[in-house]
């Protein structure tokens, strides 16, 4: 029953050997350690398990272990540097108070990272629609707003000065 | 008062570990040789078990053990002891533990779970209180009046009641007597989940040294600590518990839930922990519910919109077990007089047991459900007087001189309801609301509210403070952060008593029974009040020993000595100083010889004579109020019956705003759970106690296209004698008044008044259809 699957996480090729009924969340959280990404329930409804996969925002929970041979895949642990630097969109996360108990955020932090890696220009009704994927019971999704539009702002401020550096 | 951190939006400290996912939660931890369980559920609500086979669940690959209840000759509760870790001759409800696999890993255990196989013998099945309190009906706990409670609580044996609280304040029958006009009213206020996004899970670990230790997604270790070491007949010291980090509460991750089940079944495999994790289907149905409250209420008024009399009873369906329940029903009845002073008062309580989940805590704790019947009833008698509803309120709040239905005198410092009000009428009734065009009705509504805290008289919250060698300080308290940022709010209140920078402060990230100190449970919004009291007492008593120290080496009075947080000087002569590093282990001469006491402080605070109930229901058990006012404008879709919020306004008397962002993200989240209550969310059952609905694609949980478009924010600062820097509670009051201004404006919009959460579109056009025209009724 066992067989392997070969994929890349957060930029290094991995094999992992399964079972054959897990889906990526599991794969994620207790093959590989990764537990930033959080279960919040089991029918794709609440978006607390999203990860990016070939630059789309997915939800792990029911994405299956088939799919993923040869998959590129980003996880929260993915985003922040290597010298432990905050990706911008974390950082805004914690600038826009969007962090109360927190299960919630790395869901929404990889969820954006897809949309602005698509669409740094995505409008407000854009957003609203991705971050709808996303159930926050803490913050009445104020400040989840309000830190998606400056995440927005933080990476067009990297971009500008990125090109200016060129 | 200048106050220099308090106040301030400083960031809270846990935010960079939960942003990268680095935020250690219960289904993070991994432990060697750790095991997982897979609890089987009944697929009857109300049954005798005549017999489990586990035969092929125990043949099944990875599994070391079943468990069923077999043996189990215990039952534990704080307030009434009725529950049991795993369903023993009978099932009640349909979440119930009936037997466990323990295997290596969770899929095995889930596999092979479904091996079990239980016959039942069905019996009859009750969801809704009144039904089960119908002449005749089966009887869901026999033997009720054995069960241990606390005093003044308890079951009525021989019938399904599990405890009746009863209220009197004045003359019921002279307060009707009086009335020249009546109003009256049922209100159902349905099942609801907090369904917080992290599903509830424990881990336990039986050790071979006898002691047991315990990992679990609450907040309440110590009530953990104490009913598992009483169960298992050990010192409550050799019981320990740890709390990671919460992913959300709202109420249903207080008292004690899961961990007795996952004790039970890690008690038959010594030395290995155990780990379960609900799935959101179990978190539905085997954890705690909210609300399931039916309350009648009759208002009684002269003319001139004195308010003379309250009647109110409410049926609590409180589920199968009534331990977490109870206070909730005793909540619902005596903060149904809301924010009004009434003369005459009888109130009554049933706490009903119906087959359903058990019911506990969900944020608002009774206040939303009493207080949403006597707001809509405030409104609907102001139409009957012709008068304007501010004016019937105004009329009748609670204020200086005035006794609450506890029989409470209200003082300056409880805050000021009529102030609250004015500011969400400015924000939200200046001028016309929108004229019905083709698309939507308008309306608009308000209701005003208070909370008291809600907890156990002896409740209370302790800091332990230790400063460090450096003059930085650390600091223990055994609140738990679910979220809320009472970490931080510790951090600041430290800051600001010991006149040293946040940064130098770090406060505690998990709470463990071995270090912590105790705390009854973080419930009620008490921490603030409570723990912040705590944390400045423990900071005084801190720089009380620094100056003790400084006096013995500056042979001088401790009197004659200020501190700044650097240094302790002479108050006459500041260049005469020692530097607070120097002091905080005592102070080390030249010689090496050192002198005083090491800086390390214990604290705890308690509301003043807090009490239980007295033979009238009255007594102490309010003590801080926080008042506030809501209100919202809001669109009825004329296609779809949807309602749209524009705006919702809030304005609450905290005493003391000690973090603006973090206390209008509780505001603004608290806003949001009040409109799911109001029109989405119920938890539905079947005649025969099934769920229908357990599953996050079937709760219909509000996201941020259900939120309103704007919300305004006010806090008054009306400050609070007993709270740190005047600071009082505000946790869950943001829910109470959500439901009343949003059907009063409802009801503004088409003229239809509701009783029944949640008014969903459907019945929105039901209602609408009914009437008769589908037009406006106004």
């Amino acid at each position: 029953m066992a067989e392997a699957i070969t994929f890349k996480i957060n930029g290094e090729t991995k094999t992992v050997a399964i079972e054959g009924h897990e889906k990526l969340i599991e794969i994620l959280r207790e093959k590989l350690d990764l537990t930033g990404t959080k279960c919040g329930c089991d029918d794709a409804s609440c978006g607390a398990c999203t990860v990016v996969v070939n630059g789309e925002a997915k939800k792990s929970c029911v994405f299956p272990h088939a799919k993923l041979n040869g998959a590129e895949v980003t996880t929260i642990e993915g985003m922040t540097g290597k010298d432990g630097g905050l990706h911008p969109i974390q950082q805004a996360m914690i600038d826009g108070g969007a962090v109360q108990c927190g299960y919630c955020i790395p869901g929404i932090v990889m969820e954006l990272h897809a949309l602005y890696s698509r669409n740094l220009e995505a409008g407000e009704a854009e957003i609203t629609e991705a971050l709808s994927r996303h159930f926050c019971r803490c913050t009445g999704y104020e400040a989840i707003m309000k830190s998606a539009l400056l995440a927005q702002e933080y990476l067009k401020k990297g971009r500008k000065k990125a090109k200016k550096g060129k | 008062m200048d106050l220099k951190y308090v106040g301030k939006n400083i960031k809270r400290f846990d935010a960079v570990k939960k942003a990268t996912g680095k935020a250690l939660f219960l289904d993070d931890i991994k432990l060697p040789g750790m095991l997982h369980a897979a609890i089987l559920r009944p697929e009857f609500a109300h049954a005798k078990i005549l017999s489990i086979d586990t035969a092929e669940a125990e043949a099944c690959e990875g599994v070391v053990k079943v468990v069923t209840g077999k043996g189990c000759d215990f039952r534990y509760g704080d307030n009434i002891r009725d529950l049991v870790p795993m369903a023993v001759d009978k099932v009640r409800y349909i979440g119930e533990p009936v037997a466990a696999v323990i295997a290596e890993t969770r899929q095995q255990a889930r596999v092979a779970v479904k091996k079990i196989k239980v016959q039942y013998e069905p019996l009859p099945v009750y969801v809704d209180a009144l039904a089960a309190l119908e002449k005749g009906a089966a009887l869901i706990h026999e033997n009720s009046g054995d069960y241990w409670h606390l005093p003044g609580l308890g079951p009525k044996p021989g019938t399904n009641i599990a405890n009746l609280y009863q209220l009197k304040k004045g003359d019921i029958d002279q307060g009707f007597k009086e009335a020249e006009v009546t109003v009256e009213g049922e209100f159902v206020y349905p099942f609801g989940s907090c369904a917080a996004l992290e599903p509830h899970g424990a881990i336990v670990w039986f050790h071979e040294d006898k002691t047991i230790e315990v990992w679990s997604s609450s907040i309440c270790p110590f009530i953990i600590r104490e009913e598992i070491a009483r169960v298992y007949k050990l010192p409550e010291s050799d019981v320990r518990v740890h709390i990671p980090e919460l992913g959300g509460c709202f109420g249903y991750k207080s008292d004690i839930t899961v961990e007795q089940t996952i004790a039970w079944i890690a008690s038959f495999v010594p030395g290995r922990p155990v780990k379960w994790v609900a799935t959101r289907k179990e978190d539905f149905t085997s954890t705690l519910l909210g609300h399931g409250i039916r309350i009648r209420m009759k208002v009684g008024a002269k003319r001139d919109g004195k308010l003379t009399a309250l009647r109110t009873t409410v049926y609590h369906s409180t589920g199968a077990y009534s331990d977490t329940g109870v206070h909730v029903s005793i909540a619902a009845g005596h903060n149904s007089a809301g924010t009004y002073e009434f003369p005459h008062i009888h109130q009554e309580s049933y706490l009903v047991y119906t087959n359903t989940p058990p019911i506990g805590a969900f944020r608002g704790y009774g206040h939303q459900e009493g207080q949403f019947a006597v707001e809509r009833l405030m409104d609907i008698l102001a139409r009957k007087l012709k008068m304007s509803p501010f004016d019937l309120r105004a009329r009748n709040y609670l204020r200086p001189g005035t006794t609450s239905s506890l029989g409470e005198r209200i003082y300056v410092s409880n805050g000021d309801v009529a102030k609250c009000a004015e500011v969400v009428k400015k924000a939200v009734f200046q001028g016309e609301k929108p004229r019905e065009d083709d698309q939507y009705w308008y309306g608009r509504g308000f209701a005003a509210l208070t909370k008291t805290p809600k907890g156990a008289p002896h409740s209370s919250k302790g800091c332990y403070l230790k400063f460090n060698g450096d003059g930085s300080v650390s600091i223990n308290c055994g609140g738990a952060e679910v979220g809320q940022g009472l970490r931080n709010v510790v951090r600041q209140i430290a800051a600001e008593t010991l006149k040293i920078p946040p940064e130098r402060i770090r406060v505690y990230t998990e709470i463990d029974t071995q270090f912590s100190p105790w705390e009854w449970q973080t419930i009620g919004s008490m921490f603030t009040l409570q723990g912040g009291a705590a944390v400045v007492k423990a900071c005084q008593r801190a720089i009380a020993m620094l100056k003790k120290t400084a006096a013995q080496v500056l042979r001088v009075e401790e009197d004659v000595l200020d501190y700044d947080g650097e240094h302790v000087f002479l108050k006459n002569d500041p260049e005469v100083k020692i530097e607070v590093h120097r002091l905080t282990r005592g102070y080390m001469y030249e010689n090496g010889m050192t002198a005083g006491e090491v800086v390390q402080t214990t604290s705890d605070v308690r509301l003043p004579r807090y009490s239980g109930p007295d033979v009238n229901g009255q007594g102490t058990m309010g003590v801080s109020y926080t008042f506030g006012a809501q209100g919202c404008e809001i669109r009825i879709d004329k296609a779809t019956g949807q309602v749209i919020i524009d705006h919702f306004a809030s304005a609450f008397d905290v005493g003391r705003v000690i973090n603006p962002e973090q206390i209008r993200g509780q505001i603004a989240g608290g806003v949001m759970m009040g409109v799911g209550a109001t029109l989405y969310e119920e938890v539905k059952f079947d005649k025969d106690g099934k769920c229908l609905n357990p599953h996050y694609s079937k709760y219909r949980f509000p996201t941020i296209k259900d939120a309103p478009r704007r919300q305004t924010i006010e806090c008054l600062e009306t400050p609070e004698s007993i709270g740190p820097y005047g600071a009082r509670g505000i946790g869950e009051h943001p829910v109470i008044g959500v439901a009343p201004a949003i059907l009063n404006a409802i009801q503004d919009a088409i003229g239809v008044e509701f009783y029944e959460l949640p008014v969903t579109p459907e019945k929105i056009k039901a209602a609408l259809a009914a009437k008769g025209s589908g037009k406006a009724g106004k």
